[in-house]
């Protein structure tokens, strides 16, 4: 008995005292409730009070009898405070923008119609069927805008929507370009969706979760066996002691309130909570992306190695919000473009070992970036997210080195291929031959004879000279150049704050809130319970706890007072 | 060499046991009394998972980097993930015969002849060496397993209703294997009921009627419970793809077609679960919802891959 009245604070010590005083004493109590029920309330079948008490210790204060009789003034004093929002501790699922209007009739005039109005647009807008037709909505323009090539000039349109032979028997550039689904992403239609999604969001967030949560902070007791047997789940336990069933309960997580005869217990209250986590992380995803979309610089340039850029000249603003701050002014210098390869030759990574200089000249920051590795410089981030060869440098007969500067050949595809071409002869001729020099990486460089015919293959550095036609050629170096992309996004910290709480509250709300209530009947006891998404999983839980309710011997009960659950 | 034979033995392995545990779910279908067969099916989906579990890490430590770089990888991965929600406990007689096919059939078009072409382990471009791509594609696969179950869940329960109200559906060919596999598991489920000698009250005549209504309601719960689940990973999934994007190529939204279709799946199951919380659109409308959702995934899997389009067909990446 000590160990459980310790570890068990909400149990107060007056029950384990009522537990010897058996059946008359259960029953009167039963019976003296059921006296108490008001006629005028009789529809509600029970009467259900609704204690406000927040926490265990409050309990602990009404002790014993003080509390049965406090709880017994409580039902004829005040009436049920929540008797309108029964369907919500009952129903529990987000019917709740139905008590909403029932406050809104007491007040008249200008500033009551405002008032009327707003909630009429919070109600339309936090209706259920309205918010999963935006969501469709959004998701076929998502859809469509996947199908349809986006950002192409009208031209292409024309061209794949023609209006002799509409897709569908209506679907023309016209519709593509009149709502702007060239750029669907962006278009005024999406965005719209996406505003009056959001607009739901949060109307859906006020009026049907935020008073949920005041609803299930209170716990609520049920005084009737009726209700309880009327839960989804229902059991009758004859000859148990309810609490006996709450330290199980208690024992399996969930937190126990007892008063007198009733129980109530949950647990995973937080998975009925967790979904305004979810909304109001979606809302601060959207709120970031808002921002991104108006108030970033964006830029890329193709630098090739050793020469520099200023950061201001090449990003530009994406929208009005966009101001530049003094750190554009930075000027970037690529120090050296190098590239990682497989055995088998393939690119597996390329670098770029990037210098910062401020206005002054003085170095601030140096940092090998490569992909999947970017560079942070106060509000900038450069990613490394491609590469070109821009020059050979190359020994002809011993003279030079020479530049040729390198051209892409290949552009589509995986493979890049570039080439240049070196002259030999009489430059001037109408017929110029030459050299031709291909290379995929910064590896090796295939090199080909003035007709045409293969001639052999040279890596840099390696100082071999390769003769053809007559002409000593020494590779030298290829000169690759770095592909960099520069950012500065002010939306990504709120937006990553959205991320995580959204990832958090994505997982608590797999937790289902299951409530429990029981009933001292006589010598049995009632259970009842229900869990608003576990529903399975529950009445598995509950059979398995109450099979470890133990069966109250009439002899043991009279003689030993507390000590049956030892 | 050593390692491409063990990778044959183990995907031969895990394939024929699926069929032999498919076959026992047929038989012990017709002739209920073997209850050692069922237990031997059990054992068979273990020793599957054991298979490509050992598939997966020969890969691993073959290719030296997580086997998720291409379609088969992810397919073989996606079968793990099948085989991995079998053998949770507590699903074990609900679902198992809806995952055993969907084991052999992913694990059978992984092998097929159909991907031939892509079965040798290729390099990891750039933007794939990432601590992220763990995360993202192992939470992504996860999370359309979990989904894939859930939904056919609820395609079972609209089988059964639809089948109800019309009976031509069984005339189409597709249809009709699908209500074969189903009404199979609707009879194993009464034949376990009736072993447990549950509610024996219940008069002969609503008896057929009255399972029937507690079967789909049941299968109504698993699916949302395992939804729920695979939208938890769905939401991480895409989410460690968006910060891993925002690291890679400097933005952590694009709109690319696979991103697009994952989001598209992403509120389709959303919607799914919100319709969950309105008694009137609870039941068939919810399943309705879910059962597009296992198209919207294949679409999101296989289509946009196949398709070979943006930066997420694997192997073309980031060297536009």
């Amino acid at each position: 008995m000590s160990p459980l009245n310790s570890s068990n604070p909400c149990l107060p010590k007056t029950h384990f005292l009522k537990v010897p005083t058996f059946d008359p004493f259960f029953k009167f109590k039963s019976f003296s409730f059921n006296t108490h029920i008001p006629p005028n309330r009789a529809h509600a079948l029970s009467f259900s009070i609704n204690s406000k008490l927040k926490s265990s210790q409050d309990i602990q204060n009404n002790k014993g009898k003080k509390g049965v009789s406090q709880k017994i003034v409580l039902s004829e004093v005040t009436p049920p405070p929540l008797t309108e929002n029964n369907d919500d501790i009952n129903g529990g699922s987000g019917n709740g923008n139905e008590n909403v209007p029932a406050k809104s009739r007491n007040k008249r005039g200008v500033s009551g119609l405002a008032k009327m109005l707003s909630k009429r647009t919070l109600q339309i807008l936090s209706n259920l069927p309205l918010a999963i037709g935006e969501m469709f909505t959004i998701a076929a323009l998502m859809a469509l805008g996947t199908f349809i090539d986006q950002g192409e000039p009208p031209e292409h349109y024309f061209q794949q929507y023609p209006e002799d032979h509409p897709v569908l028997g209506f679907f023309t550039w016209r519709w593509v370009l009149a709502l702007g689904f060239d750029h669907m992403y962006s278009s005024p239609v999406f965005l719209g969706m996406l505003v009056l999604l959001g607009a739901s969001l949060m109307a859906c967030t006020y009026t049907t979760q935020i008073p949920l949560v005041k609803v299930s902070r209170r716990w609520s007791f049920l005084h009737s066996a009726e209700t309880i047997r009327k839960q989804e789940f229902s059991e009758s336990l004859p000859r148990a002691s309810i609490e006996d069933v709450g330290t199980i309960l208690m024992g399996s997580g969930y937190e126990v309130f007892l008063k007198g005869p009733c129980l109530y217990a949950f647990k995973g209250l937080a998975g009925r909570l967790a979904p305004i986590g979810v909304h109001i992380a979606l809302l601060l995803i959207m709120a970031g992306g808002t921002l991104s979309a108006l108030g970033s610089f964006k830029g890329s340039v193709t630098v090739p190695q050793g020469l520099n850029f200023v950061a201001g000249d090449v990003l530009g603003p994406t929208g009005f919000l966009s101001s530049p701050n003094e750190d554009f002014n930075t000027e970037i210098h690529v120090n050296r473009f190098f590239m990682d390869y497989y055995d088998s030759g393939e690119v597996s990574q390329f670098h770029s070992d990037l210098s910062l200089f401020n206005m002054d000249g003085k170095e601030v920051m140096r940092k090998t970036i490569s992909v999947n590795d970017p560079l942070r410089y106060g509000g900038i981030t450069i990613y490394q997210t491609d590469w070109s060869i821009s020059a050979l440098q190359i020994l002809k007969n011993n003279e030079g080195p020479y530049n040729l500067a390198m051209a892409p050949l290949q552009i589509n595809g995986d493979k890049k291929l570039y080439g240049t071409f070196m002259p030999i002869g009489d430059v001037n001729s109408s017929d110029v031959k030459g050299i031709s020099m291909l290379a995929r990486d910064l590896q090796s460089i295939v090199l080909y004879d003035a007709d045409g015919k293969f001639a052999g293959i040279r890596r840099p550095n390696s100082k071999l000279p390769i003769n053809i036609n007559g002409t000593e050629i020494v590779i030298l170096d290829a000169i690759g150049s770095s592909g960099l992309d520069l950012k500065t996004d002010p939306g990504v910290p709120i937006v990553y704050a959205g991320f995580g709480a959204l990832m958090l509250t994505t997982c608590i709300s797999y937790l289902s809130h299951s409530q429990v209530w029981a009933l001292q009947d006589g010598t049995s006891v009632v259970i009842g319970g229900k869990s608003n998404r576990a529903k399975m999983e529950f009445p598995e839980e509950m059979n398995r706890l109450l099979d470890k309710v133990p069966e109250i011997v009439q002899s043991s009960l009279s003689e030993q007072a507390g000590g049956i659950r030892g | 060499m050593i390692f491409s034979t063990l990778e044959h033995i183990l995907t031969h392995i895990s394939f024929s046991v699926v069929s032999i545990v498919i076959s026992i779910h047929l038989i012990t279908l017709l002739v209920n009394e073997i209850v050692g067969l069922y237990d031997s099916s059990e054992k068979g989906m273990i020793i599957t998972f054991f298979c490509i579990t050992g598939l997966l890490v020969t890969r691993w430590i073959f290719s030296s980097h997580l086997p998720f770089s291409d379609l088969y990888e992810s397919l073989i991965f996606l079968s793990w993930g099948f085989s991995i929600f079998h053998m949770i406990p507590c699903l074990q007689n609900h679902l198992s015969t809806i995952i055993a096919p969907s084991v052999l059939f992913t694990q059978g078009f992984a092998t097929s002849g159909l991907l031939t072409k892509i079965h040798q382990s290729a390099i990891l471009v750039p933007a794939l060496q990432s601590h992220w791509l763990m995360m993202h594609v192992s939470m992504m696969i996860l999370s359309y397993a979990a989904l894939l179950c859930g939904s056919l869940l609820s395609v079972a329960i609209l089988v059964i209703t639809v089948r109800e109200v019309i009976q031509i559906v069984r005339k189409s060919n597709n249809l009709y294997f699908l209500n074969e596999l189903f009404s199979f598991a609707e009879i194993k489920y009464i034949n376990l009921n009736e072993r447990n000698n549950v509610l024996q009250k219940t008069s002969f005549f609503s008896y057929r009627n009255y399972y029937k209504s507690q079967f789909i309601q049941q299968l109504d719960r698993w699916g949302y419970r395992i939804i729920s689940l695979g939208f938890i990973f769905l939401t991480i999934g895409i989410l460690s793809g968006a910060v891993w994007a925002n690291e890679a190529w400097g933005s952590y939204w694009n709109w690319d077609p696979k991103e697009t279709w994952a989001f598209i799946t992403w509120t389709v199951f959303a919607i799914y679960l919100h319709t969950r919380k309105n008694k009137k659109l609870e039941g068939v409308n919810s399943s309705m919802v879910a059962s597009m959702g296992f198209f919207l995934i294949w679409i999101c899997y296989f289509g946009i891959n196949l398709l070979g389009i943006g930066l997420h067909s694997y192997g073309s990446f980031i060297s536009n």
